[in-house]
């Protein structure tokens, strides 16, 4: 084959081309063409051929059209001045007796893509769309809609529109939904087709005329609708019943987002419409294109949020087969862990313990962490599972298996007797850095309780040396000075070389300045020491929060259906620290990400989609006690800089309520209010944390226990949950103060305008700074002698007062759960 | 929906084929696709979406192929893969494999296809029988002005032409049943159902108005009959050509056949069938000498059905060697590259026991690597039998000539995804 070079190729193919000869012949003038696209879908670059292409299109041989069409589609663009000889032959062909010839030559003459031939276009789209021919119809239709999307800015046709209006009523089923999509182009900016009551029943009548792909189209336009009243509402629900349990998935799927659409102020439709598709959506899950199984599994993970229980009996059908891919089994992984309940349990962790040993050890780390999850709540069987699983010797699961006891331990403080017994001797399969970290971090915690920590300790001080890992060296610090503590005597000549061996030979900055602080600190005393390094302890009532309230169905409604469910990955096992790192994280804690939902994912992934779409990324609890479905957000993460400066600047604001100030004023409000909560201060602050991030309230920075003035700073933003269109979303800035010998707690917060894309950065440096710039002279602050009031100050702008409301009565019930639980 | 692009590529991730749409993504982006997906394989992350920037690929492997969809908006994906689907549908009855050379071979009709069954990013016409009006593969053979008007395109019966005669009218209807059964390694059934489909071949002249009559509980409920067995349909898929409206109103299912073969409707059964072929297995494993396989199969059906070609495939370990077989019918055969052994039994009766026995021998220096633990699978296919019991009543076939037309009916009940656990 004469491909070693395309000039040749080209040559070669150019002479036949031009050869009369070869045009004379039909036969063979095909034959020549056909091989010039060939060598194009090669990738050879023939787009020199074009002068001689064009020439090719006269002819009356329907495929020679076509290739020839295909050819000059895809090189068009290079030759803008060739291609207006093109369009003589196509505009004739658009006189042509047969209606597939005519709509051929419509649909390449849009497919050119060039604006320079758009005025040659019009005249015959226009006369396209009255032809009689259905097929013309269809392509004139979705002609107008390409033209449309090469000149963005042109002026639209207010005719053109008309006449596509009044195709909506076209006999051909295709042709009127191809109306609806060019529509949408065509008035993108005017927010798509406008729907009214007569369109809609008319399309709501001629549902059922259209293939799978009309009716998706259609449902998802309707969504748009608001019936006027709850006759039609109805009327309309009990015409669409039959779709909602259509065996074709993406017909069930566009019907259920209208529904939810529809039934936004009716809970308990919503809740009857999920009901419905259970089995439909079941049906999917088992299809046979695993494509289409994964889909159905995301969205299911999506129902689930709303409603825990909708999957309870079916737990089976999430059961994975040996073939499926590691995606499919995963996820399904995901969707048992919300299964769980008293009589399934047993079933359930016999089936996770199979997949344990995977041959893919994602799989296998993805079953084993199940397990971890489910442990939070029948932690002796998960635990016992966990023990034998060790027992493998396997490296993977092993360091799967001490992570997950991390994890466990951490919100279950009662497992640890178990964990500490399970430990002995696992160091020697750990090989990756994430295991043997947490196996570190366990020896920390737990030092006095392990027999064993100090040698297990010193086999890995001993081999400092040759340590690559970063995350290993600083958590070997941090556990050889906690075990120091607790077992000074076996420890401190170990204690010593690593600390020699960091200070002076470490190359790696960051350890070296993290064993120089520990070596100071020793200096100051081991009271100062042990106030530093133990200050952090998990607390049981973690427990208590970690359980996740069903989230309202507006939450997920907007993305149901859409690529977003896919895309919010398996975040799980990506880069997991220490759990009580997470105070200088500026993400949520990692073992609260899981229980909520995927607010980190969101600000990974949010980018990507470019529909307007509001996220959805918040936790919506409690939403009893708030009127108007708002919602909390963490992201965009706010800075410490950029609160920092948020604060001062509305400080100052408030400070000179001058006459001058008074539009500006206008932009935020102020408001002071005292919460009836005891003992909150007693609270550690973790779990103050970790229950402030299950409302999605971050906060930013506190000072330590049992320090007075006691302070909080915390951020948040609110949204209005609004499907489709764009979300209202304010920022919210604030302090809880805690004044000490008054015994009254003042909250201020102050909520001003969202502008911030600002990521956040390392949060501990502002722990300083904000104490000590934020609190100079605030003449808000009323005192109260009552012992158990406490006052909140909130701000806001610009003025909502109902979202206001809304995150003052979430931040109430947070912190009255708090202080129920201390009592 | 909105694809922007839609890709056929080979495994190496080069372009066979393409079609751009809707121009707003760069068709270059495509050369990125395959190195991402290696990339996630690699992490553990892979998925049926993959994303770069904002552009998305939303792919499917069909043999050597991948069928990728290019888009950067929020677009529906279960109706993106449903598309994906069903251009491996038209493509496999236009070529019957679909596979790299296929593609190759039939490059012309491929951009034919293409063009007709996406416009701007929409699915046009996709019924591959209407297609087949009008793009045919002897078009690549030149035949001069082949430009017969394709009636169906604009048709109000979009399926099926005018004007078909035959000499003898029949129809013959294949009612098949598959099994899909998952069996725990302590002999519990985890999960079991039954995915139906109707099949037509139909061979009939002009217009013909069909009724077809099954044993439906809920048709028998509704019009207060009771007598006989009765079967509990879900998810009941129709071949477009059937009056939903009908169906849904009373359970009717009338409609003009397409000619040919077509699948008239599927559903599934979800209750607790026993598995035909029961397998008891004992599978001992002496490390660095030995495997004994012992496999017992019981065919818990009616005596008078049989079951035929039944092949009982029995995961081995992958570095077994020296095989020897024992059984008390059929064949066995090791298959290395597949590790495992298949048990053939031509034709196993009903309610008969059957027994295998086999002995490996294992390699004293041990594998170190991880083994999964595959199931036991079995293939069987029985006839004249449905598991369900489904029935079809009738046939009604009317047509305006009053012709007479005979309809055929066989049953088949035939193994899907049927496995059981072992303990190994």
């Amino acid at each position: 084959m004469p491909y070693l070079g395309s000039e040749d190729t080209v040559r070669e193919l150019r002479r036949s081309l031009s050869n009369p000869n070869v045009q004379s012949d039909q036969l063979r003038y095909r034959n020549t063409i056909l091989k010039v696209i060939r060598a194009m879908s090669q990738g050879v670059d023939v787009s020199g051929l074009f002068s001689e292409m064009v020439k090719a299109c006269a002819t009356v041989d329907i495929v020679q059209k076509k290739l020839v069409y295909v050819f000059l589609c895809s090189y068009a663009t290079l030759n803008p001045e060739l291609s207006l000889l093109v369009i003589n032959t196509l505009r004739k062909d658009c006189q042509d007796p047969n209606p597939m010839v005519r709509s051929l030559a419509l649909r390449n003459m849009t497919n050119l893509r060039l604006t320079s031939l758009v005025e040659y276009v019009e005249q015959p789209l226009t006369a396209g769309l009255r032809d009689r021919a259905a097929c013309v119809r269809r392509v004139a239709v979705l002609g107008w809609a390409k033209l449309h999307n090469l000149q963005p800015n042109s002026e639209i046709d207010a005719a053109v529109v008309n006449e596509l209006y009044t195709l909506l009523r076209d006999p051909d089923p295709v042709v009127m939904v191809n109306c609806l999509r060019a529509l949408e182009e065509i008035l993108k900016e005017e927010g798509g087709v406008a729907i009214n009551k007569p369109i809609t029943h008319h399309l709501l009548n001629r549902l059922k005329e259209s293939d799978v792909w009309g009716q998706c189209e259609v449902l998802k336009i309707l969504q748009r609708y608001r019936p006027q009243s709850e006759d039609e509402l109805f009327d309309i629900l009990s015409l669409l019943d039959a779709s909602l349990v259509s065996p074709h998935p993406p017909v069930m799927a566009a019907t259920l987002s209208l529904f939810l659409g529809l039934c936004s102020g009716l809970p308990a439709v919503s809740l009857a419409a999920l009901e419905r598709v259970r089995g439909p959506l079941l049906a999917a899950c088992g299809s046979v294109s695993r494509e289409m199984r994964f889909t159905a599994l995301c969205h299911i993970q999506l129902l689930l949020r709303s409603i825990p229980g909708l999957m309870g009996a079916h737990y089976k059908r999430f059961f994975c087969g040996y073939a499926e891919p590691a995606y499919i089994k995963q996820r399904k992984m995901q969707v048992l862990v919300e299964l769980v309940n008293d009589e399934n349990v047993a079933m359930l962790l016999d089936e996770l313990k199979g997949y344990c040993t995977d041959v893919n050890t994602d799989t296998a780390q993805a079953a084993i962490s199940a397990i971890g999850r489910i442990g939070r709540s029948y932690s002796d069987r998960c635990l016992e599972i966990l023990t034998g699983l060790l027992g493998l010797k396997q490296e993977h699961i092993t360091s799967a298996v001490v992570q997950t006891m991390r994890d466990l331990v951490w919100v279950c403080p009662q497992c640890s007797d178990t964990v500490c017994v399970a430990l002995e001797g696992c160091e020697e399969t750990l090989q990756d850095s994430q295991g043997r970290q947490a196996l570190l971090w366990l020896l920390a915690v737990y030092g006095e309780r392990i027999s064993s920590a100090p040698y297990t300790l010193e086999v890995f001080i001993d081999g400092v040396r040759s340590e690559a890992s970063l995350g290993v060296k600083m958590e070997l610090l941090t556990t050889t000075m906690r075990l120091f503590l607790c077992r000074p005597a076996e420890t401190q000549d170990m204690l010593g070389r690593l600390l020699h061996y960091c200070i002076e030979e470490e190359t790696d900055m960051c350890v070296r300045d993290q064993a120089l602080l520990y070596y100071r600190l020793l200096h100051c005393g081991i009271e100062e020491t042990q106030k530093v390094l133990q200050g952090r302890r998990s607390d049981p009532s973690l427990g208590v929060l970690i359980g996740r309230p069903a989230e309202s169905i507006s939450q997920w409604a907007c993305s149901f259906n859409t690529l977003k469910p896919l895309r919010q990955s398996t975040i799980e096992s990506a880069s997991r620290g220490s759990p009580e790192h997470v105070t200088f994280d500026p993400k949520p804690n990692t073992d609260l990400s899981n229980t909520l939902n995927c607010s980190q994912i969101e600000k990974l992934h949010s980018v990507s989609d470019s529909t307007s779409e509001c996220t959805d990324s918040s936790a919506d609890v409690l939403t009893s006690s708030v009127a108007a479905p708002l919602s909390l957000s963490l992201t965009p993460a706010l800075s410490p800089e950029e609160f920092e400066r948020l604060w001062l600047q509305q400080q100052v604001l408030h400070v000179e309520q001058g006459a001058e100030k008074l539009e500006k004023e206008e932009d935020y409000v102020f408001l002071v209010e005292r919460i009836r909560c005891p003992v909150i201060v007693h609270c550690s602050p973790q779990s103050l944390q970790a229950a402030m991030q299950l409302v999605n309230i971050q906060t930013l920075a506190f000072t330590p226990l049992h320090t007075l003035p006691w302070r909080v700073y915390l951020y948040t933003h609110t949204q209005h949950a609004q499907c489709g269109g764009a979300s209202h979303s304010t920022l919210i800035v604030g302090e809880l103060l805690y004044t000490g010998e008054a015994n009254q707690r003042v909250v201020v917060v102050k909520k001003c305008m969202d502008n911030g894309n600002v990521e956040g950065r390392q949060e501990e440096q502002v722990e300083e700074e904000a104490t000590a710039t934020g609190l100079s002279g605030r003449g808000s602050v009323r005192r109260y002698g009552e012992e158990e009031e406490v006052k909140v100050t909130l701000k806001q702008q610009p003025r909502d007062s109902k979202a206001l409301k809304g995150f003052l009565s979430i931040l109430t019930t947070v912190l009255h759960t708090l202080s129920s639980e201390r009592t | 929906m909105s694809a922007s692009a839609i890709f056929v590529l080979d495994l190496k991730g080069k372009v066979l084929i393409c079609r751009n749409y809707k121009g707003d993504v760069n068709m270059a982006e495509i050369d990125h696709f395959l190195p991402l997906l290696m990339q996630h394989e690699e992490e553990g992350l892979l998925c049926p979406v993959l994303s770069r920037g904002n552009v998305h690929f939303m792919w499917i492997k069909h043999s050597n192929l991948y069928l990728v969809a290019t888009t950067n908006k929020n677009s529906n994906a279960s109706l993106v893969y449903s598309f994906l689907y069903k251009l491996v549908e038209v493509f496999t009855e236009y070529f019957k494999e679909l596979e790299e050379e296929s593609i190759q071979d039939n490059f012309v009709v491929v951009y034919e296809l293409l063009d007709e069954l996406m416009d701007f990013g929409f699915p046009q016409t996709t019924d591959s029988k209407i297609l087949q009006e009008y793009i045919t593969q002897e078009g690549a053979k030149l035949e001069v002005a082949k430009s017969k008007v394709p009636t169906t395109v604009t048709n109000a019966v979009s399926w099926r032409s005018e004007g078909i005669k035959y000499k003898k009218n029949e129809v013959f209807i294949d009612v098949i049943e598959s099994i899909n059964v998952l069996v725990n390694a302590n002999g519990s059934v985890m999960s079991s159902d039954i995915v139906g489909s109707i099949k037509l071949k139909t061979m009939l002249s002009g217009m013909p108005e069909l009724r077809l009559g099954l044993n439906d509980r809920v048709l028998f409920a509704l019009t207060g009959r009771d007598k006989g067995k009765t079967v509990v349909m879900e998810d009941v898929k129709f071949h477009q050509c059937v009056r939903l409206s009908r169906f849904d109103s009373d359970r009717t299912i009338s409609f003009i056949p397409p000619d040919g073969e077509s699948e008239l409707m599927s559903y599934r059964i979800n209750t607790h069938v026993k598995p035909l072929i029961w397998i008891e297995s004992v599978i001992e494993k002496f490390s660095h000498s030995r495997v004994e396989i012992m496999v017992k199969a019981k065919g818990q059906f009616k005596k008078q059905s049989v079951a035929n070609n039944v092949e009982v495939r029995v995961p081995v370990p992958s570095d077994a060697d020296s095989p020897k077989f024992k059984t008390s019918t059929g064949q066995a055969k090791y298959v290395p590259e597949k590790n495992m052994v298949v048990w053939t039994i031509k034709s196993f009766p009903g309610g008969k026991e059957f027994l295998m026995r086999a002995h490996f021998g294992l390699p004293s220096v041990e594998n170190n690597e991880l083994e999964g633990k595959p199931p036991i699978t079995v293939k069987f296919e029985i006839p004249y039998f449905t598991v369900s019991g489904i029935q079809v009543r009738y046939m009604k076939i009317i047509e305006k000539s009053g012709y007479q037309a005979l309809p055929w009916v066989r049953y088949i009940t035939q193994s899907g995804d049927y496995q059981l656990r072992t303990n190994v």
